[in-house]
């Protein structure tokens, strides 16, 4: 059963091994951060999959940005699979500008994210 | 309506050249500027005073509050003749302004006529001061203690006042200077308007310690002489009032040689008219003009400048030895301390008669030297009859008739220089816009211009000019003057050859001061390489004898320059450009229409606080909206202004944490400039790139490499303090 969380208006629910966070309409450094914080507390607790969904995020900036690469080493270091699911096109575009794309993959939605964690688990 | 002339001396019809003056002064009557005293800094014999007294009656004929009041100080007034006067003064025209009256501004009145002519609503307050001032008037301290305060009083009783305070007749270091500054001092410290008149050079000494910490103590508004053109409507208007015949160019040429000055034109005219002389040609002209040297009304001018610099009938003939040899031989300058010698002054009298001089602009004095004026030839021919009357005492008919002689000879020379001047190409309004500006190089070499675009129309060349790659970066400019402001033996018109200092790269430092000197030359083909060396050479010699470092020569020639004078061009690294070009830089380097009433551009401020630049990206949207921008296009926009924004706030270290945002829409794209005060960020200052490589896996430095993949241009503009990025979209791009 999924279970619901949020952290500072941060939602995530954990599906199976899988923790899905649901990013603000506007990525910037304190909705960055609060995310950073969820996806930490997520690993600690041991999920191996991280998919952070930006179904709802419009606008993102460098900061916010910078932030996510924070995330991409904590689940490096975790050895935990990281996936950015409904990024909208302009958002993967700035992805793509900055370098994110090479060390986390997108999906197109939810379903298709947790396919690929599970493809990956052995 | 025609305004009725009351303290003017002239109808409201014939005076000219001044409307924008008026306005200014008007507006301030009803403070609708951000300032407390207006300052009217005025050139001599420029007509401020009777600015001041057309001021008077167009505020008077306008009604409403505050009552103007005109009062003009006089040379060698006392202490205890000028604080009644001053009281009078108020009074009475505070009481014809209540009662309509103009005739009562200038009534000889007793005070105790103008207290029964007073309105009854008036009358209890008009009373009470004049009881005040009987009581006071034992004590020449306290009576002017009384009078200082007058404004505030006024205003006390809710009669606000406007005064209009004419200091043009005061002398430097005299002792009436030092009570009209007390009194404009008492005066700007009431929180009303205040308009003060004063000599140019005297400004800054009536003026100092009005500022008191506050920036909008006093706006300066120059009186300068007055165009040509209006100049020329004085002369015609005193010729029509007069019945004088006088053709077009005699006309001009009275205009030229009374340096466009309203009250000698009209003195010129007026003697004409008494002495029923025609002025049917130049001989006409000129003869009148010799007379008015020798004896009329241009001797009396001077005249009684001398006089007021202590020149007394002994000392006159080697004062004009003194100040011919100035205006004559080469070096033109000489110390104070060899005319105190010469002239066996005691240091007073020296400090006295070079401070009236300066002030009255007919010598220049800095202190440790002093030169006559040469711009000012009506005064150097003064200077000139008389040398020849009172140092080499030739018969007076041989004096009018070599001066008649001279002068006629110089008629062609005068207008032509005038023609000269109406036709000069305006360099140094021109060099004064460059700004930083970038445009194409080849408006700077005659050579590439001439190759790509001969015998093209005006719309294939600004086609082919906009497509240009090769862009030269213009200085910006802080200061310009023409070559004959400087030393050196360059001889060469004002209007034509200018010298302008600025920076490279709009960054304040040594490396990048730059000097232009610039001259227009005169060639009917285009310009040879022997003329264009020469030029060359001259101005290189200019350069180095006033010690200028980092020389950039511009010469402009009618049909630009042979081959070989742009191989010297380029040799040399000097810059030549025909008409066709300067015409076509000066309409590029045009000022954009930045009103603020353009219907296609929005300003912004915004408070450096968490989120505001949301508030940007939105008003960036709803414009990018309005232009019918693709989706992904905006989106684009409001990501690098959020970048903007944040750069703004992150690194500025802002005094006044506001970002100031314009977003301009324009035929064919969006501009949005984004600005902040404060410390220029590395990022900037350096070469405009983040050290950020885009892989990543750096935390930060991303905003700018963001903003220049977002935008289509991108580029920091030069301000004084902070930065200004300006971002373009371009509609057609994604």
């Amino acid at each position: 059963m999924a279970d619901l969380s949020q952290d500072a208006s941060v939602q995530a629910r954990c599906v199976g091994d899988a923790a899905i966070i649901y990013a603000s309409d506007y990525l910037n450094k304190l909705s960055g951060e609060r995310i950073e914080r969820e996806c930490k507390r997520q690993l600690e607790s041991g999920r191996r999959a991280l998919i952070i969904n930006f179904r709802d995020t419009e606008l993102v900036n460098s900061i916010g940005v910078s932030i996510l690469v924070g995330v991409i080493d904590a689940a490096e270091q975790s050895t935990a699979r990281l996936i950015f699911s409904d990024v909208n096109n302009h958002t993967a575009e700035l992805f793509q500008m900055l370098g994110l794309t090479r060390h986390v993959s997108l999906a197109s939605n939810e379903d298709e994210a947790l396919s690929l964690v599970s493809e990956a688990q052995p | 309506m025609i305004q009725p002339r009351i303290l003017g001396r002239i109808n409201r019809d014939e005076f000219f050249g001044r409307d924008a003056e008026l306005r200014l002064i008007g507006r301030h009557a009803v403070a609708l500027d951000d300032t407390r005293v207006l300052v009217a800094a005025a050139e001599p014999g420029a007509g401020a005073s009777e600015l001041l007294r057309q001021a008077y009656d167009q505020l008077f004929a306008r009604r409403g509050d505050p009552v103007p009041i005109y009062f003009a100080f006089r040379a060698g007034e006392t202490a205890a003749q000028l604080a009644p006067r001053i009281f009078q003064t108020f009074l009475q025209q505070y009481v014809a302004y209540r009662r309509v009256e103009p005739s009562v501004c200038q009534a000889r009145l007793t005070l105790r006529d103008v207290l029964e002519l007073a309105l009854p609503g008036d009358y209890e307050f008009i009373a009470g001061l004049f009881q005040l001032f009987q009581r006071e008037e034992s004590s020449t301290e306290n009576l002017r203690t009384f009078c200082l305060n007058l404004p505030q009083r006024f205003a006390a009783a809710r009669r606000p006042v406007f005064p209009l305070i004419d200091c043009l007749n005061l002398q430097p270091l005299s002792r009436e200077l030092t009570l009209a500054h007390d009194f404009v001092s008492a005066f700007e410290s009431s929180s009303a308007p205040l308009l003060i008149a004063v000599l140019r050079r005297q400004a800054t000494e009536l003026i100092h310690g009005f500022e008191n910490g506050d920036r909008r103590a006093h706006t300066i508004m120059h009186v300068d002489r007055i165009d040509d053109d209006s100049a020329r409507n004085v002369a015609d208007a005193v010729a029509r009032r007069y019945g004088i015949q006088a053709d077009e160019a005699t006309r001009d040429l009275i205009v030229q040689q009374l340096h466009a000055s309203p009250s000698l034109i009209s003195e010129f005219l007026r003697t004409a008219h008494e002495k029923q002389l025609p002025l049917a040609g130049f001989v006409d002209c000129q003869r009148l003009y010799v007379d008015e040297l020798l004896g009329g009304s241009i001797k009396r001018y001077f005249d009684r400048v001398l006089e007021l610099a202590g020149v007394g009938p002994q000392s006159r003939s080697m004062l004009f030895r003194l100040l011919s040899e100035s205006a004559t031989s080469a070096s033109r300058q000489a110390s104070p301390w060899a005319w105190k010698q010469r002239l066996d002054f005691g240091a007073s009298e020296i400090e006295r008669l070079i401070g009236v001089l300066h002030v009255r602009e007919l010598v220049n004095s800095s202190g440790a030297l002093v030169e006559v004026n040469p711009n000012w030839q009506t005064w150097l021919d003064y200077l000139n009859a008389q040398y020849q009357v009172e140092v080499a005492h030739e018969p007076r008919a041989q004096i009018v008739a070599s001066t008649l002689l001279h002068m006629l000879k110089r008629s062609s020379q005068t207008m032509a220089r005038k023609y000269r001047r109406e036709v000069a190409l305006g360099i140094d309004e021109v060099i004064a816009g460059f700004d930083c500006q970038k445009v194409p190089a080849s408006l700077f070499h005659y050579d590439k211009f001439s190759a790509r675009y001969r015998g093209e129309d005006d719309e294939a060349i600004g086609r082919g000019l906009d497509n240009e790659a090769e862009l030269f970066e213009l200085p910006q400019v802080v200061q310009t003057a023409a070559c004959a402001a400087y030393s050196g033996n360059l001889s060469c018109e004002t209007e034509r050859c200018v010298v302008a200092h600025g920076f490279e790269s709009g960054e304040y430092a040594d490396a990048n001061e730059r000097v232009w000197i610039c001259a227009q030359i005169d060639s009917k083909l285009e310009a040879s390489r022997e003329l264009t060396a020469d030029w060359c050479d001259r101005l290189s010699a200019f350069a180095r004898q006033n010690l200028f470092k980092h020389v950039r020569i511009w010469l402009i020639a009618p049909a630009g320059f042979s081959a070989g004078a742009c191989e010297l061009l380029n040799e040399r690294g000097a810059l030549g450009s025909s008409h066709q070009q300067f015409e076509i830089l000066k309409s590029r380097l045009a000022p954009q229409e930045t009103d603020d009433t353009l219907a296609d551009e929005f300003q912004m401020v915004l408070p450096m606080s968490a989120d505001t630049e949301l508030i940007a990206a939105r008003t960036a949207e709803q414009i990018a909206r309005r232009v019918n921008f693709r989706p992904e296009a905006i989106n684009q926009i409001k990501t690098a202004v959020v970048e903007a924004c944040i750069n703004a706030a992150e690194h500025s270290l802002s005094p006044d944490r506001r970002i100031y945002q314009r977003f301009v829409v324009e035929d064919d794209k969006l501009v949005i400039t984004v600005a902040s005060r404060g410390v220029v960020p590395v990022l900037v200052a350096g070469n405009g790139e983040t050290s950020d490589k885009g892989n990543g896996t750096s935390r930060r430095g991303w905003g700018l490499t963001l903003i220049k993949s977002l935008m289509d241009e991108v580029e920091f503009e030069r301000v004084d303090d902070g930065t200004r990025l300006k971002m373009t979209k371009y509609f057609g791009k994604s």
